[in-house]
C-alpha cells in the first residue's frame, strides 16, 4: 500500500485564529485593493467582461505582425491588446460604447478604420461581440440572483441533511469565503469578470460545499460512535482521518484545472486561473473555517446553558 | 451489413446479445443480471455517441457563427391595431349614415371619435360596440365624442402574438438563408426578446440585413411629390391632413431625393402578397422584383389601379419610397418594384417579401460572432486540455492505487462514455466551457473513487477482511457521495438558468457528468470489485 501519510494526526483546529486572521486580512486588503482601482466595486467599476460592462469586443487577426500603435491611431477611443499567443498576430480591440439603437454602429466604425489602416495586411475577424447596455445590466444582475439563490438551496440542503443550521452556516460561510478569496486573487492579477468566471465561480460554490460535507459526514458518524468525545476532538479526529482523501481528491483536481489553465487557450484563462485559486482556497476552508465556526458556535451555545 | 451501422437499434441489439452471450458462458451466475444490465446500458451510451465528430453538436463557441438576442418593439403592433381600428371606424360610422365622424389615432392604443352630431350620438356609440367588443376595447365619452382604449388583456394578447409572428417569419427568413440547425425562439423573462442562433454563419452583414429588414410593403396612391417636406404641406399647416401622411424616398429623376404626399389607406401591403422573386427589368435592364398577389388581394389592387388609372402610386418598403411609377392600366395579379438594387439586394428583398414582413420592428440587443478559425483553436485547446488532466489523473490512480487503479480508470472511462452518450442522445450542446465541464467530472470522477477506496484502505487496517472491507467502503461512503452530489447539482442546475449560450453547455455537462459519476464510480466500480475478488478467499487486495 502506497501511502502520502501514515496515520495523520495533525492539530488542525489548535491553531485557528491564525489562520481565520489571515482570511480575514487577505479578504479584507482585497476589499481595500477593489475599492483603491476601482476594479470590481464601486460605480462605474472596471474589470467586467463586455457581456456585463456592455460594449464592443472585436478580435481581429491579421496576416502580418501588426504595430499595435497604427490600430491606436485608427480607433482612439479602443483599448487595444495583443490576444492569445503573439505568433497568431490577434488583437482585441475593446470599445466602451454600444448603443442599443445602433448596435453595431461602434464595430462598423472601428472595422472601417482598421481596414483602412490596414490596406497591405490581410485581417480576417475572429469573433465579435457587442452587448448592449440593457442586456449587460440583466445579466449582471441575473448572475447576482442565481449566485446568492444557489447559495441558499444548498445552506437548507445542508441544514436538512445534518439536523441543524449550523452545519449548514459553516458551511456557507466557508464558501463566502472561498469566493471573495478567489476575486481578491483575480483583482490582484487582473483578470476581467467575465460569464465563464461567473460559472467558474458557481462550480466553485459546488466543490467546497462538496469538501466540507465529506468531513462533516464523517464527524456525523464518529459523533454517533465516540459520544464521549468533545466535538473539537471528532471534527479533528475527522479531519485527519479524510484528510489522505483531501490531498488526493483536490490534488488530482487540482492538476485538472491547471491543465486548463495552462493549455485551455485564451478563452478559458480566466475559467482556468479562477477554479485554480479557487480549488486551493475551498480545500483550505473546510478545515480552518468551516470546522473551527461549528466548535465556536457550539462552546458558545454551552457557554450560555451551563451545564450542572 | 449497412443497416446494421445506420440503425442504431439494431447495432446495440447485436452488440448487447454478444457481449450477453459471453457474459452467460462466463461470468459467475451471481453477478450475470447485474453484467448484462451494465453491459447493455453501456453499449447504448456508446452506440448513441459513436462516431463523436457526427453526434454530438457543437456550440457557436467552437463551430462558429452568430449570436443574436433581439427585442421586438412591440408598440409597433398595438399602433397597426389602432389603424386599422381607425380605418374599420371611419368606414361603419360612415356607412351607418355618419359620413362627419372624424376618427383618429392619438396614441399607441388609443383612437378618438370626434365630430358626431350630438343627436346621433347613441347610434355612435352602438356602431362603435358592434365592432369594438368591451373585453378588448374601453368605449369611454369624452367632452368631443369618444375615445376607445384597448383593455390591458387585449394589449397583452397582441404583444405575445407579435413575438411569437416574429419567430414565424424569421424561421422562414432563416430557412431561405440555409443555415443548417437554426435556433429560433423566445428569450428572457420580459417576453419581448428574441434568441437567434446561427452555427456556422460568418457573413454577419447579409444575415443581420436579411433579418433585420422588417419588409413592410405598402403601395398607396400619390397625391402630390415635392422637393421638401414643407411645398406639401397647405398654406400655414405643419402637418398634412389627417388622411394623408408624408414619405420621402427615391424621386422621379434617378439618383434624386423627394418627398410624397400620400394616402394614408394603402391599396396593397405585404400581406397581400403571394410571392415575389427578383428579376431583371426589360427597360432599364437593372434588378427589380416582380410580385404576384393573392386572389383578395388581386381583387383591390384591381379595383384601385382602375379607379385612378393615370395616377401615381408609391411602392414604400420599411417606410421609404423605392419607386413611384404611374398605372397605366388596370393592373389584376402582379406586379413590380423598381428602384435602385444590386443583384443581391434584390435577392434579399425578394426572399424576405416571400418570407412575410415583421410585425415589428426587430432592436439589436447583443451580436457575437465567432468565426470558424477561433473556433478550431479552441476544439484545440479543449482536447488537449482534456487529454492533459485525464493522462495525469490515470498515471496517477495507477500509480498510486496499482490495481484498484485501473477500476478506478475503467470507472473513469464509462463515466465519459455516459456522459457522451447521454448528451448525444438528448441532443445537447457542446461549448468551451462545456469541456470544461467534462474535466470537471473527472474530477469529480475520481473524487469518489478516491472517497471509497480510502475507506477500504481504513478497513484493511483495522484489520477486516478483504471483502468485508470492500463492502463496507462502499456501503459508508454512499451517503457522503449521496450529498455531494445533491449540492453540486444545486449549483448545476442554476447555472442552467442562465439560458443560452456556452454557460448552459457548461450546466449541462456537469448535470449529466454528475448522474453519470454516481453510477460509474459507484455501481460500476462495486461491480469490478465483486467480479475481480469473486468467490476467492482472498488475503490482499491491491489498492
Amino acid at each position: 500500500m502506497l501511502e502520502i501519510l501514515k496515520n495523520p494526526n495533525f492539530d488542525f483546529l489548535g491553531k485557528t485564529k491564525y489562520f481565520v486572521s489571515a482570511s480575514v486580512v487577505l479578504i479584507l486588503s482585497g476589499f481595500g485593493f477593489m475599492l483603491g482601482t476601482g476594479v470590481y466595486l464601486g460605480e462605474g467599476a472596471k474589470g467586467y467582461g463586455v457581456e456585463f460592462s456592455g460594449g464592443t469586443q472585436l478580435i481581429v487577426r491579421f496576416e502580418k505582425t501588426p504595430e499595435t500603435d497604427r490600430i491606436r491611431v485608427a480607433v482612439p477611443d479602443a483599448t487595444i491588446q495583443t490576444y492569445d499567443d503573439p505568433a497568431k498576430n490577434q488583437v482585441l480591440v475593446r470599445i466602451a460604447t454600444a448603443d442599443e439603437s445602433n448596435l453595431d454602429e461602434a464595430a462598423n466604425a472601428a472595422r472601417a478604420a482598421i481596414a483602412a489602416q490596414y490596406s497591405d495586411n490581410r485581417i480576417v475577424e475572429s469573433s465579435a461581440e457587442i452587448v448592449g447596455p440593457t442586456v449587460g445590466a440583466d445579466l449582471r444582475d441575473k448572475a447576482i440572483q442565481l449566485t446568492v439563490w444557489g447559495l441558499i438551496f444548498q445552506l437548507l440542503y445542508i441544514a436538512w441533511r445534518f439536523g441543524g443550521a449550523i452545519w449548514g452556516a459553516a458551511a456557507t460561510v466557508a464558501v463566502f469565503h472561498d469566493v471573495l478569496v478567489t476575486l481578491t486573487f483575480l483583482a490582484f492579477f487582473n483578470y476581467e469578470i467575465t460569464l465563464n468566471v461567473i460559472a467558474a465561480l458557481l462550480t466553485l460554490v459546488g466543490y467546497s460545499v462538496n469538501d466540507t460535507i465529506v468531513i462533516f459526514d464523517r464527524a456525523r458518524e464518529n459523533l454517533k460512535l465516540k459520544k464521549k468525545d468533545s466535538l473539537a476532538k471528532i471534527l479533528n479526529d475527522s479531519l485527519n482521518q479524510t484528510l489522505t482523501r483531501t490531498l488526493i481528491s483536490n490534488g488530482t483536481t487540482f492538476l485538472a484545472v491547471l491543465g486548463l489553465y495552462l493549455f485551455g487557450g485564451e478563452v478559458l484563462r480566466g475559467f482556468g486561473f479562477t477554479m485554480v485559486v479557487g480549488i486551493l482556497a475551498g480545500t483550505y476552508s473546510t478545515i480552518y473555517i468551516a470546522s473551527p465556526l461549528v466548535i465556536w458556535w457550539q462552546n458558545r451555545q454551552a457557554a450560555r446553558v451551563p451545564s450542572a | 451489413m449497412e443497416r446494421l451501422t445506420t440503425n442504431p437499434f439494431l447495432l446495440w441489439l447485436v452488440i448487447s446479445v454478444a457481449v450477453g452471450a459471453l457474459v452467460w458462458t462466463f461470468m459467475r451466475k451471481e453477478l450475470r443480471t447485474k453484467a448484462i444490465l451494465y453491459s447493455s446500458f453501456l453499449i447504448a451510451c456508446f452506440v448513441s455517441m459513436w462516431p463523436l465528430q457526427d453526434k454530438i453538436k457543437l456550440g457557436l463557441d467552437l463551430k462558429g457563427g452568430m449570436h443574436l438576442i433581439m427585442k421586438v418593439v412591440t408598440d409597433d403592433a398595438l399602433r397597426a391595431t389602432v389603424s386599422d381600428g381607425v380605418s374599420v371606424a371611419s368606414s361603419e360610422l360612415g356607412r351607418a349614415g355618419m359620413p362627419g365622424a372624424q376618427v383618429l389615432a392619438t396614441g399607441n392604443d388609443v383612437f378618438t371619435v370626434e365630430g358626431v352630431e350630438p343627436a346621433r350620438a347613441k347610434d355612435a356609440r352602438t356602431t362603435l360596440r358592434d365592432f369594438f367588443p368591451a373585453t378588448d376595447w374601453t368605449l369611454s365619452e369624452t367632452p368631443a365624442g369618444f375615445s376607445l382604449k384597448m383593455t390591458d388583456p387585449a394589449k397583452r394578447v397582441i404583444r405575445e402574438r407579435t413575438v411569437q409572428d416574429s419567430i414565424r417569419t424569421l424561421e422562414r427568413r432563416v430557412n431561405a438563408l440555409g443555415v443548417a440547425e437554426p435556433v429560433i425562439t423566445a428569450h428572457g423573462n420580459t417576453g419581448d426578446q428574441i434568441l437567434v442562433q446561427l452555427p456556422g454563419v460568418t457573413d454577419v452583414v447579409r444575415a443581420k440585413d436579411m433579418i433585420k429588414r422588417t419588409a413592410q410593403l405598402s403601395l398607396k396612391l400619390v397625391e402630390n411629390e415635392a422637393m421638401t417636406r414643407e411645398l406639401l404641406l397647405a398654406p400655414g399647416q405643419t402637418e398634412p391632413p389627417p388622411t394623408m401622411e408624408i414619405v420621402s424616398g427615391a424621386g422621379s429623376e434617378p439618383g434624386t431625393r423627394a418627398f410624397y404626399l400620400v394616402r394614408k389607406e394603402a391599396v396593397i401591403t405585404g400581406r397581400d402578397l403571394k410571392n415575389a422573386r427578383p428579376s431583371t427589368s426589360g427597360e432599364t435592364g437593372l434588378p427589380d422584383i416582380q410580385f404576384s398577389l393573392t386572389p383578395t388581394g388581386a381583387q383591390k389592387f384591381g379595383q384601385a389601379t382602375g379607379d385612378n388609372i393615370g395616377r401615381r402610386l408609391a411602392v414604400i418598403l420599411d417606410g421609404s419610397v423605392e419607386s413611384a411609377p404611374v398605372i397605366n392600366s388596370r393592373i389584376t395579379d402582379s406586379g413590380v418594384i423598381q428602384g435602385t438594387f444590386s443583384q443581391e439586394e434584390a435577392d434579399t428583398l425578394a426572399k424576405v417579401l416571400r418570407a412575410g414582413a415583421l410585425p415589428a420592428t426587430l432592436n439589436f440587443l447583443q451580436e457575437q460572432t465567432v468565426g470558424a478559425s477561433l473556433g478550431r483553436d479552441s476544439i484545440r485547446s479543449g482536447v488537449l486540455a482534456s487529454a492533459a488532466a485525464m493522462g495525469f489523473i490515470t498515471l496517477f490512480m495507477l500509480f498510486y492505487y496499482r490495481l484498484s487503479g485501473v477500476n478506478a480508470v475503467v470507472a473513469l472511462l464509462a463515466n465519459l462514455l455516459i456522459l457522451l452518450g447521454a448528451m448525444a442522445y438528448a441532443g445537447a450542446t457542446l461549448t468551451l466551457p462545456g469541456i470544461a465541464g467534462i474535466i470537471l467530472t473527472v474530477g469529480v470522477g475520481v473524487d469518489t473513487n478516491v472517497l471509497v477506496f480510502e475507506r477500504i484502505r481504513e478497513e484493511l487496517r483495522s484489520g477486516k477482511t478483504v471483502k468485508t472491507a470492500v463492502n463496507n467502503g462502499f456501503d459508508r461512503v454512499w451517503i457522503t457521495i449521496l450529498d455531494t452530489h445533491a449540492t453540486a447539482l444545486i449549483a448545476a442546475a442554476f447555472l442552467f438558468q442562465f439560458g443560452t449560450g456556452a454557460i448552459r453547455g457548461f450546466a449541462i455537462t456537469l448535470v449529466w457528468g454528475l448522474i453519470a459519476n454516481v453510477f460509474a464510480s459507484y455501481f460500476v466500480s462495486k461491480f469490478l470489485f465483486e467480479w475481480v475478488l469473486g468467490d476467492r478467499k482472498s488475503e490482499t487486495l491491491s489498492i
